[in-house]
Parts: structure tokens; C-alpha cells; sequence
């Protein structure tokens, strides 16, 4: 389907194909996950229609994110998506696994499956690295490992987690993803899975409206302590992707950094210039779930609040049930922007040619 | 700062009365402090640009300088004036903020003639 605007997708989870993972696994993690124990499982929260659209699927009834024959043809050319960043399933949950031996050699496996059995399949398809951020040198051994790989243009996790990022013991992981070039993805989506305690700093939700609702606040951390910890005083090109964790919020904070930077520089003083700059020089978000106030104009007149031109992402978050499509996105997008929102920003960050999909239009 | 001829010259008291801490004393109705940077007395006016706060009232200390993550590197001892509500930095030999250089605490030209301290206000 042709489209008038150039669309990179900067979220869309698929399924690893579990005998493939198998392949590249290695004894006694293989016996394992082919046994059917594939690491920490979530909290059970319960969303009546699921998490995965009950409309992504085949004539077959087959997953269409679970393939990636039918995920290029069956969401890429329906929608019109020029690229797409493959963010796997489950990475975000094992990588919170206390088991650390198990996770990282799972999370090899899966990255493997995904480099090899997906990126081959389309020129379309991007993809992010999952890694295990509590075991940091594993982690930045893993980066080193695939990072440099073509098609690899992130290293994904979740924002669930032990504590903040901006935590030197996770320093490790940073100086490795600047080191191959690569962004640093925040998904949601673990957060009370395997050793991220509880769901909020508040303690644990009590349903899924709550735990969903309230995953902005671990945005709100990390952002908070990446800044704090002089993460990008360290790492200068590194980059971070706040993915699907709101965009509204990000104002505000950035005043309140502001005006505490004023008052506290004194216990921070690698911190040389306002909090708000270094947001906006280092961090990009994804759009999806755009907020939707009853007034759009009420959400533009945030946007403007600080540069989401050279942001904000769209995301489509396919095929989770909270997805947004482009053109509901764009239309909360002031019009000279939009291109930016939809798809340059997002072909800066990750290093993307020219679509190939507008030359087939 | 430049002083114009036609500043006038006020009397704030003898520079044997003005302790280590500062002091702060009234010249025509404005409160203002003053404080020795070593050999130097800077006059500052005791409002705070940001919420009108008596900033004179505020710790006088040194600060952290510029610094690699991790890293304090202490410094400028004495020069620093912090107001003491929400603790916005001056430079006292400026009287510009650490945070931003658009903002600043108003000073005045100080002059010491046989002891006595006099600073020069602007006319309007």
C-alpha cells in the first residue's frame, strides 16, 4: 500500500521460534528450555483480551509476528512500514532471571535465532540484542559479542529492574553499546518479573490497570538517574530509547530536574550544563501509547514543551493489544514535524538508508 | 563594574567591624551584605533574584568544581554565596549564578578610604 509519509516502526515484538532458539543453545540450558522451563514468568496480571491483538493473525490462525515470511508480508506490506526494529518477546523477562548463567546463554541463543533465521528474510528488518543488565559484563561480552552485527541497531531492556540505570554497577553495559554505536532500548513490560521486586517504588499493583498505568514511573526513575549518575558525561555518543513509556510526562520532569539542578549542582557537579539539555541531546521515545487527552491541541502544546522533533519515534508496538497505527499517531503531530516523528529521527538514530519500500510504492 | 562618575558614595561602616562571616548592614533602606574575599570586600545587595529570599543570610562556602562522574574536587573556597532557601550558587566576585549566567545577585562598587567602607549605588 502506498503512503504518502516515509513510516520506520520503532517497536514491534515477535516471537522467537522455540526449536529454533534450541539451535543455538547450548547443554544443559537446551535440555532445559526444550523441556519447557524457559526462565521467570510474569505476574499474572490478567487483561481480559490478552496482550497479543487477537486480529494478527493468519488465514491459518498462525501468529503473524511468530514468522518472519508473515510478518513482512502480513503487517510490513499491509501498513506500509519503510523499516521496523524487531524487539523479541520475552527478552525483557528472561533478562531479569536470577539466574544469571541461564539468562545470558538464553539470550545468546535468542539474539542468534533472530540475526540469523529473521534479519536474512527481509531488507526491512532491524532488530535490537536482548542482554541481562544485573550481570553488566555479561551483558557488555554480549554487545561486544553481536553488536557490530548488520541489522543489530539496539540492545533492548526492560525497564523492570533491580535498580536504576543510571546505576554505576550497569556502567559496564553502557561503555560497550558506545563503544559498537549502538542506542540503548528501556522496553516495559518486566517490571515485578524474576529480581525486579516490586511493580512501583510504591509497592506491588494489584491488577493489570494499575501495573500498566503506573509503568511510566520507571521511566521516571531511570531517566532520572541516567542523568544524575553523568551516565552521558561518561559515555558522550551514547544514546538512550525510552520505548513505549509515555511521552507526556517528559516536560515536567525536565523543569523539576531543572530547578533542583539549580539548587543541588553543588552534589552533582559533573552535571555541567541543565538536566533538560542533556535530555534532550541523549534521550529519544517512542510515541506509542501516544497519549489522548479529549482536546489534541492539549497534547501538541506538550510536545512543543521541548525538541520532540528531534525525539520522539513512532512506535507502533504490533501486535500488542495497546498498539497505535501511524495514522492515528500522526494526527497528534504538528504537520512540520511529522516526517521527523515518523520516520528521520528514528533513520538517524538507526543508521537507516533511504526506504526501499517507497521505490515499489 | 563600572562606576560612573555620578554614582554616589555612601558610608557602610568601618572595615575593622566587618567579621570573618560578613555582615550585613543597611544603606538607605536596602539591606546589604558584606563580605571578605580574601583581600577584597564585596558588597551585595540581600535579595535573592530568584524568590526575593535575603541571599545574604545564606551559607558562604567554596563548592564542588567541574568534575569527571564519581569525582568532588573542592574549590573556590569563601567565594560562593548559596541563599538560604533554595540554594542557588553566586559567584561573589561576580555576583553571576553557577547555574545560569543570565541571572545574578546585584553587587555594588566597594571603596576603603582610612578604614572606613563605602559602596556607590547607581542613580536611576
Amino acid at each position: 500500500m502506498p503512503r504518502a509519509e516515509t513510516v520506520i516502526d520503532t517497536d514491534i515484538h515477535t516471537m522467537a521460534i522455540p526449536e529454533r532458539v534450541a539451535a543455538y543453545l547450548p547443554e544443559p540450558w537446551k535440555r532445559r528450555y526444550l523441556g519447557g522451563n524457559r526462565g521467570p514468568g510474569v505476574l499474572g496480571y490478567w487483561n481480559p483480551g490478552g496482550v497479543l491483538r487477537a486480529d494478527a493473525v493468519t488465514d491459518a490462525g498462525v501468529q503473524i509476528a511468530a514468522r518472519p515470511e508473515t510478518l513482512a508480508r502480513d503487517y510490513f506490506d499491509v501498513t506500509g512500514i519503510a523499516y521496523g526494529v524487531l524487539n523479541p518477546e520475552g527478552v525483557i523477562h528472561i533478562g531479569v532471571s536470577p539466574e544469571l548463567d541461564y539468562s545470558a546463554a538464553l539470550l545468546s541463543a535468542i539474539n542468534d535465532h533472530f540475526i540469523h533465521d529473521w534479519l536474512p528474510v527481509d531488507p526491512r528488518f532491524r532488530m535490537s540484542i536482548g542482554v541481562a543488565p544485573n550481570d553488566p559484563v555479561a551483558a557488555a561480552k554480549e554487545i561486544r559479542r553481536v553488536g557490530r552485527t548488520p541489522g543489530v541497531v539496539q540492545v533492548l531492556m526492560g525497564s523492570g529492574a533491580r535498580e536504576a540505570y543510571g546505576h554505576r554497577m550497569f556502567h559496564p553495559i553502557y561503555e560497550a553499546a558506545q563503544e559498537v554505536g549502538l542506542p540503548v532500548g528501556i522496553h516495559p513490560g518486566n517490571e515485578g518479573v524474576g529480581i525486579t521486586g516490586p511493580t512501583g517504588a510504591a509497592g506491588y499493583a494489584t491488577n493489570y490497570f494499575e501495573w500498566h498505568s503506573g509503568l511510566v514511573t520507571s521511566y521516571i526513575t531511570h531517566l532520572i538517574s541516567l542523568i544524575n549518575e553523568g551516565v552521558f558525561v561518561k559515555y558522550p555518543e551514547l544514546r538512550v530509547v525510552l520505548i513505549e513509556g509515555g511521552v507526556s510526562w517528559l516536560p515536567a520532569l525536565m523543569w523539576r530536574m531543572d530547578k533542583n539542578w539549580k539548587a543541588l549542582r553543588m552534589t552533582v557537579p559533573w552535571l555541567t550544563e541543565p538536566p533538560s539539555a542533556t535530555i534532550q541531546r541523549h534521550i529519544r521515545l517512542t510515541t506509542q501509547p501516544i497519549e489522548e487527552p479529549e482536546n489534541p491541541q492539549h497534547l501538541r502544546q506538550i510536545l512543543e514543551m521541548f525538541d520532540y522533533g528531534s525525539m520522539l519515534m513512532f512506535s507502533s508496538d504490533y501486535p500488542h493489544w495497546d498498539g497505535d497505527t501511524p495514522d492515528f499517531a500522526a494526527r497528534f503531530i504538528p504537520r512540520e514535524q511529522r516526517a521527523n516523528v515518523l520516520s528521520e529521527t528514528a533513520r538517524r538514530l538507526y543508521r537507516l538508508p533511504a526506504p526501499v519500500a517507497e521505490a515499489v510504492g | 563594574m563600572t562606576v560612573t562618575a555620578s554614582a554616589e558614595r555612601h558610608f557602610t561602616c568601618r572595615e575593622a567591624d566587618i567579621p570573618e562571616e560578613g555582615r550585613i548592614v543597611d544603606v538607605r533602606g536596602m539591606s546589604v551584605g558584606l563580605f571578605r574575599v580574601g583581600e577584597r570586600i564585596v558588597a551585595v545587595l540581600n535579595i535573592c533574584p530568584h524568590e526575593l529570599a535575603p541571599v545574604c543570610l545564606g551559607q558562604r562556602r567554596g563548592t564542588t568544581l567541574p568534575s569527571a562522574p564519581g569525582e568532588f574536587r573542592w574549590g573556590r573556597e569563601g567565594e560562593i554565596l548559596a541563599c538560604p532557601w533554595h540554594q542557588w550558587e553566586f559567584d561573589l566576585l561576580t555576583g553571576v549564578s553557577l547555574t545560569d549566567p543570565k541571572v545574578r545577585v546585584r553587587t555594588f562598587p566597594v571603596e576603603v578610604e582610612n578604614g572606613d567602607v563605602y559602596i556607590r549605588l547607581r542613580r536611576a
